[in-house]
Formats: structure tokens, sequence, C-alpha cells
């Protein structure tokens, strides 16, 4: 390959200017034109702050302490200011994670993406709305005209990375760093923005350095990779050799960790379900204004849906499929409009307090979901408050055997959540569910806050105590690899309507709908080989 | 571990004097308060009057420490009687939400949109003007922004996540509220009410400098104040001192509060 180099760095290091606390250490890699080049990390990994350095872009507190970065044959660490100007934009665009806080909330989507130009180049104003009218036509706006005119909160979390790519790919730089770009979005959009970003910067000729988490996605699109873990390169090749053959055993643990299919569960169908709710409707009112009351959005069809005893149900869909809406109904978080709820042959509203013993929910974000003012182990103590027939001393007793069964000894109990990982404060939340010992568990994508190694300590956990307890569960998840491993059963929801239900082998081999196939062609089927190392193919892949 | 900081232990010790200068006063001072000398009228400070006369010849530094107990005790009370009403207030306000919030928002918006001296200059003129009266009017002006306050924290904290895991659990509607909710909301009401404490000095000084306050001859540092001004020119210290002792005060509520608020979030624990 004769290919020339656009990038070079060499033995980068970084560290935290006031404690000379390393954060990156030594790192190098080259990235030819035209390429698409990946980084893979944890958090905490230095993933993005090496990435920033390469365009100065570095918090304060960070700095440089060796090495260099040369771009296209120039020192970029050696730049002044208005040098560094011109390259960025310019030369070296970039996408963030976060498409709700990358666009300027209160300027127009039009005049965001006319900035760039105006600095970066001479066209007149004419020409430029046709450059950008044109740019948004080709990342599927679909009406660039009333676009320019609109403000980002306008538009879906999706729509707004590609408006963030639209105004990237303005300038045609010769490399797009893209950190992140996809983590906020949802399974479907994901690959989308994924492959509209791979088709743009290969008509353009724009090298590519993606920055993620997510191994098997950085490995589709890329052709060689680097993993990094705690601000060291340990491993670095062609995406195929990386995979089929991991030498370090960091990639071999991150590639261990992906989701996988376990075995098929025999769960008794034929008694009366457990949980069964019934054509369930759920409207969210209109906003009320002075003279008229808007009409109220319906966020469940009529839904029906059953989960036996011992059996994982797990609920799909994209972001505004209902999934949450009905997760949080069963749990009696939301009230149903029209439908009803039964539990053990009863109706939910006969008997609330039996209901609330024996229903317990684990919440998305474990920042979020734990009272920060309580430490561990009121936390989980609480939760047994209620519980008729247990004397105090018996409490203490059950909630430090339960925060043993999630793996946190008793030093935790006195700890306090910030204290604690996101995996760690996840284990308290599950602890904090798992206390009153229920017969009935929702957990609304219990999993999807942590990083990769941590989610599968997490899910193994949960497989463990409900092969321990046998509790039945509605897992709600958008992450399709997670409920391969962990559901008895999938139910598939679009638009407020379940589109499609069947056992987890019949949805994830023969799936009817178009749209379970568009969910699933968006993860991999791993094959795990003897080395430790996998293959990884595409579903439905076109 | 630091257990507290530079400021907090400053505004520790001012406040410590403070205290103990008012409960002195209670039992003990220099010289009469009361007593008038007129022999001694506007006398500097000197070795037997250590802060000088007044123009009546009494002991400013008597009737500083006996004024202390009467600032600290309507301070306190009002900060008490504005803080607990506002976030009992604030607290049904943000948790009910519905058409109590609007009934409860509607009333209290009316009274923000006086400004508090007015409202309590109003009050004042039904409660008659004494010590109790001033205290009840105060507070009662104070009590809409301390609502204010703790219903926006409220409004923002209900949509957590912990709030509906309480639910979940089967927690009663006040038991979340006292529970969950009220402890996360002692940052902006620390903040609010060690401010409040300083307007409650302050516009006590303003009312009895305008005649409304505490009647004389007992001495309040705001009705010292006002006192002096007119023999501001002869006597600076008439005016000096009382400020001296509000403006200090102050300092130390302020940084008292922060060190305190700092210290009951177990967030801000451990830090540095």
């Amino acid at each position: 390959m004769t290919t020339e180099t656009l990038l070079s760095v060499r033995g980068l290091s970084l560290e935290v200017a006031r404690t000379s606390h390393k954060v990156v250490n030594d790192i190098s890699f080259d990235i030819a034109s035209g390429e698409i080049f990946g980084i893979v990390g944890e958090s905490g990994s230095g993933k993005t702050l090496a990435t920033r350095a390469l365009i100065s872009l570095l918090p304060q507190a960070i700095q440089v302490t060796g090495g260099s970065i040369s771009y296209k044959g120039r020192d970029v660490l050696g730049l002044n200011a208005g040098q560094l100007r011109r390259l960025r934009g310019a030369e070296v665009g970039v996408v963030f994670q976060e498409p709700m806080t990358s666009l300027n909330p209160s300027m127009t989507i039009g005049r965001q993406l006319e900035e760039g130009l105006i600095l970066h180049t001479k066209f007149s104003p004419d020409e430029r709305r046709a450059r950008i009218l044109e740019m948004l036509r080709r990342v599927g706006i679909r009406d660039p005209e009333g676009a320019l005119g609109a403000y980002p909160h306008e538009f879906s979390g999706g729509m707004r990375q590609r408006i963030m790519l639209a105004s990237v790919m303005l300038l045609k730089p010769a490399l797009l760093i893209a950190d992140e770009p996809t983590t906020a979005l949802d399974a479907v959009i994901q690959r989308d923005v994924m492959e509209l970003m791979v088709e743009l910067t290969r008509a353009e000729g724009t090298a590519v350095l993606l920055i993620s988490h997510d191994l098997p996605m950085v490995a589709r699109y890329t052709s060689r990779i680097v993993v990094m873990e705690k601000g060291s390169i340990v491993e670095h090749g062609r995406t195929e050799d990386l995979l089929e053959a991991p030498q370090h055993h960091y990639t071999k643990k991150l590639l261990s960790s992906l989701p996988f299919r376990g075995e098929p569960r025999m769960v008794d169908m034929s008694k009366a379900p457990m949980v069964s709710a019934k054509n369930i409707v759920v409207d969210y009112p209109g906003r009320k204004s002075l003279f008229r009351k808007a009409k109220a959005k319906r966020a469940l069809h009529g839904v029906s849906i059953d989960i036996h005893e011992g059996e994982v149900v797990a609920l799909v869909g994209g972001s505004g499929s209902g999934k949450t809406t009905l997760g949080r109904t069963i749990a009696g978080l939301v009230r149903e409009n029209e439908g009803e709820i039964r539990f053990q042959g009863r109706a939910r509203d006969e008997d609330w307090q039996d209901y609330r013993m024996n229903c317990q929910m684990v919440f998305q974000d474990p920042y979020s979901s734990l009272d920060p003012r309580m430490t561990i182990l009121a936390l989980v103590e609480e939760a047994l408050r209620l519980v008729p027939n247990l004397d105090a001393a018996a409490k203490r007793k059950r909630t430090l055997e339960t925060l043993e069964e999630v793996g946190l000894d008793a030093s935790y109990a006195s700890r306090y959540p910030h204290e604690l990982s996101g995996g760690q404060r996840q284990r308290v939340a599950i602890a904090r569910a798992m206390a009153r010992r229920p017969r009935f568990l929702i957990a609304d994508e219990p999993v999807s806050a942590l990083d990769v190694t941590v989610r599968a300590q997490v899910l193994d956990l949960f497989s463990d105590l409900q092969k321990r307890y046998g509790f039945s569960c509605l897992f709600i998840s958008h992450d399709l690899g997670v409920v391969e491993q962990v559901a008895d059963r999938v139910v598939v929801m679009q638009d407020g309507r379940i589109i499609e239900e069947g056992d987890r082998d019949a949805i994830f081999d023969r799936p009817k709908e178009s749209y379970t196939r568009r969910l699933l062609s968006a993860i991999p089927a791993l094959d795990h080989n003897a080395t430790g190392g996998v293959s990884l193919k595409w579903r439905f892949d076109n | 571990m630091k257990t507290f900081t530079l400021n907090g232990i400053i505004g520790g010790i001012l406040i410590a004097v403070l205290l103990a200068t008012a409960a002195l006063g209670m039992v003990w001072t220099p010289f009469d308060p009361m007593k008038l000398s007129f022999t001694a009228r506007l006398a500097a400070p000197s070795a037997a009057h250590l802060l000088g006369t007044d123009e009546f010849g009494r002991d400013e530094l008597s009737r500083l420490m006996v004024g202390a107990k009467a600032s600290v005790w309507i301070g306190f009370l009002t900060v008490s009687f504005a803080t607990i009403c506002g976030t009992l207030i604030g607290l049904v306000s943000g948790y009910a939400r519905g058409w109590v919030d609007g009934v409860i928002m509607a009333i209290n918006n009316a009274l923000l949109a006086f400004p508090g001296i007015l409202l309590a200059l109003g009050l004042l003129a039904v409660f008659g003007a004494n010590q109790y009266g001033i205290i009840f009017a105060l507070g009662i002006a104070y009590t809409p922004s301390m609502a204010r306050v703790v219903r926006g924290a409220v409004l923002s904290l209900r949509e957590r996540e912990f709030i509906e895991a309480s639910r979940v659990m089967g927690n009663g509607e006040l038991f979340t509220m006292f529970r969950h909710v009220l402890p996360n909301c002692l940052t902006p009401i620390t903040v609010l009410a060690t401010s409040m404490f300083g307007w409650a000095i302050l516009s006590e000084s303003a009312l009895s400098f305008l005649g409304l306050g505490v009647p004389p001859p007992a001495p309040t540092w705001g009705n010292m104040l006002a006192a002096g001004r007119p023999f501001i020119q002869q006597a600076v210290w008439l005016g000096l001192f009382p400020g001296l002792c509000i403006a200090l005060t102050l300092l130390g509520i302020n940084l008292l509060g922060d060190a305190l608020r700092d210290r009951l979030d177990p967030r801000m624990r451990g830090l540095k």
C-alpha cells in the first residue's frame, strides 16, 4: 500500500499537571489518509484525552509531557493559536458524543452550519447556502430549507447527530475525529448514523478516527484498531487479526465480555402467567394552554403481555417505542387509562401491599437511582422497612446478606453512593430490589450505562440471582446483545404496539418483521474460537 | 482529613464570640446600659468607656452587649420562622403539583412582588412595633423566597429515579417527602437561611432606623446605628461600632453557613 501517512503520533504522554498523575502513557499510532482507524477502550482508558491532544483541545489541568504529533508532516504541538484554529475545522473535524449538547441551543441550524464556512472559506453567501442545503440533503434531513431556520431542540438525537456530521463534513476535512458518536443513540439509529458517516467520508476521502467503548461497532467499520487500557496501548493491529487472535489479556477480556447466547432454559408455560397485562392503553396528557387543551399523546395502544413464573421476558425496541412506559405502567408508576394488570391471578389493584412486596424494579441510571445522602446500608435496609414479621436484627442481617450476594462486602455498608463506581452502584440498586426477595422484577435498561466488562459482571450477577431465587423478570433494553444473553422470550415494540414476540431463538434466528431485522442488524452474532478470539457475523447485512 | 476549612473556623470563632457576648450581656455589663450620664456625653473611647459613650452618656460597649442579644434573637427567630414555613410550603407545593401548587404559588408570587421591607412595614402596622411584631413581620416577608427555592429544588428532585424507587418500594408520599426529598434540599435551604439571617439583622436595623423597630430606650444594633447617625461628625464610634458588629456577624454567619453546608453533604466530604 502506498497511501501517505496523514497523522502520526509518537510516544505521546499526558499527565494531570497538579498531581503528576499519568493519564496517557507513551502511545504511538499512524493514520493513513482515507483510512478508518479505531481506538477502543473503557472509561478511564485515556482514549478521549489522547484524541483531544491531537487538536490541542486538552483541559487546562492536563499537560503534554512527552512525544510528538505530526499532521501532514507538521508538528501540531508546536503550532500557535492562529495556526491551530486554521487546523481545527478546516483540516480536522470533530463529532462529539452528546448530540444534545454539542449544538448551540440558541442558534438556528443554518447559522451554525454557516459559521465554519465563513471562518474557513471564501464562498459568497449564496454559495454557502447552496452548499449547506446540499449537505443537509445528503445527511438525510427531509426538509433542508425548513431546517435552516429551525433550532436544535426541534430535532431528535439521531437527526442532531446527522446535522453535526453535516456541519463537520461541509468543510471537507482530511481527518474526522468521532468520539463515541453514536453511544447516546438507540441501536437502529446508531447504525444509520454510522453508515452515513462511512458513506460521506468515503466519498470525500476523509480519514476517520473512531473512538468508542463498543468493540463490535468499531470493528465493523475500521481497518485497524488500537486497544487502550489505563492510558496505554495494549494491542495494535489489523481489525480481523485483533479479533480473531487477540494477544493481550485485556483484549481477550473485552472480547469475552461481549454478550453471548446462553443455553435455552425450560420455563413452565402451562400454568397461568404470574403477571398478565391486558390491553393496556396509556395517554400522556397534552400541554394545557389558556384557550385549548392539546390532544393527548397515546404512548401505548392496547398492549398485552404475559410473564410466567421464573421467566425472563425481554422488552425491546428503539427510543419512543413505549417499552419504558409499559414497564413503568406495570410497576404502577404510570396509571393506565384502559386495561387491566393481574398479578398471581388477582387484579393488581386489589392488593397493592402484596404487589409492592413482590414486585421490585431496577432503574437504568445508577447515578440517579440511589439517594446521594444515604449510606449503602441505609439504602438497602430501607427496602425492608415495610416488610412485615421481620425484626430490626433480622432486617440488618438480611441487608448484609443481600449486599454480600451482590458482591459488596460489609466494608461498603457505611459508604455513600458517590464513593462507588457505576458498576458497584448498580449492584447496590440490585441489592435494594432483591432484599425483599420479590417474585417479579422489572429491570429498565439495567446495564446500558455500564462499561463493557462491568456490564458482563452485572449480567452474570443477574443470572446467578435469577437462578437462585427463580424470580420472573421483565427486562427492558434497546441492546439486543444483552437480551440475547439473558432472555427466555423476546417481545418487540414499535410506536406503542407489540409487533412481534416469541422465544429468544425464534426471534434472533427467524425474525418476521423488518423492524426486528433492523434491530438485529445492529448487533453481531459471535463465534468464539479456541484462542480466545471471536469472529463477528453481522445479521441481515446488505 | 481536614474536617473544617479555615473559613469555617473563622466563621465559627466569630459566631462563638457573638453568642458569648450576647450571653454575657444578659448577666453582666461594664455599666448599666440604661444609665444616663450628662458628664460623659459623647465621650471618645477611653480606659473607662472602652467604646465611648453616646449622646446621653450611656456606655456604648454595654449597650452593644445587650443589643447583641436582641439582634441575635430576632435574627434567629425570624430565620427559623421563614425556614420552617417556607420549607413546608415549598415541599407541599412542589410535591403535590397540580392545583395545590397553582394556588400556593399564585399567593407566593403576589407576596414576592412586594419588596420585603415594605411588606414588613405593612405587617408591623398591624402587629404593632415590638420585638415579636418584627419577628413575625420579617418572617412572613421572607417566607415566600424560601418557599420558592425549596419548590424549585423539589421539582427537579421528584423526577429523579431514587424518588421513583421509593414509590416502587411502597413508601408513602409523606415518608418519601421527608426521607428522600427534604434531605436533598438541605443545600439550598442552608445557603438561603444563612443569608436570610444577615438580611434579618439588617432589616431589623432598618426598621429600627425608621422608628418601627424595637422601641428605645432598649438597645438593638439597628436603633443604636440609627441613633448615632446625627452625631457621626463628632462621634464616629457611635456609627462605627454597631456597624462593625453587624458586618462581622454577617461575615461569620456566611462563612459558617458555607462550611456547614459542605459538612452536611456527604458528597463534599473527603474531597480535597
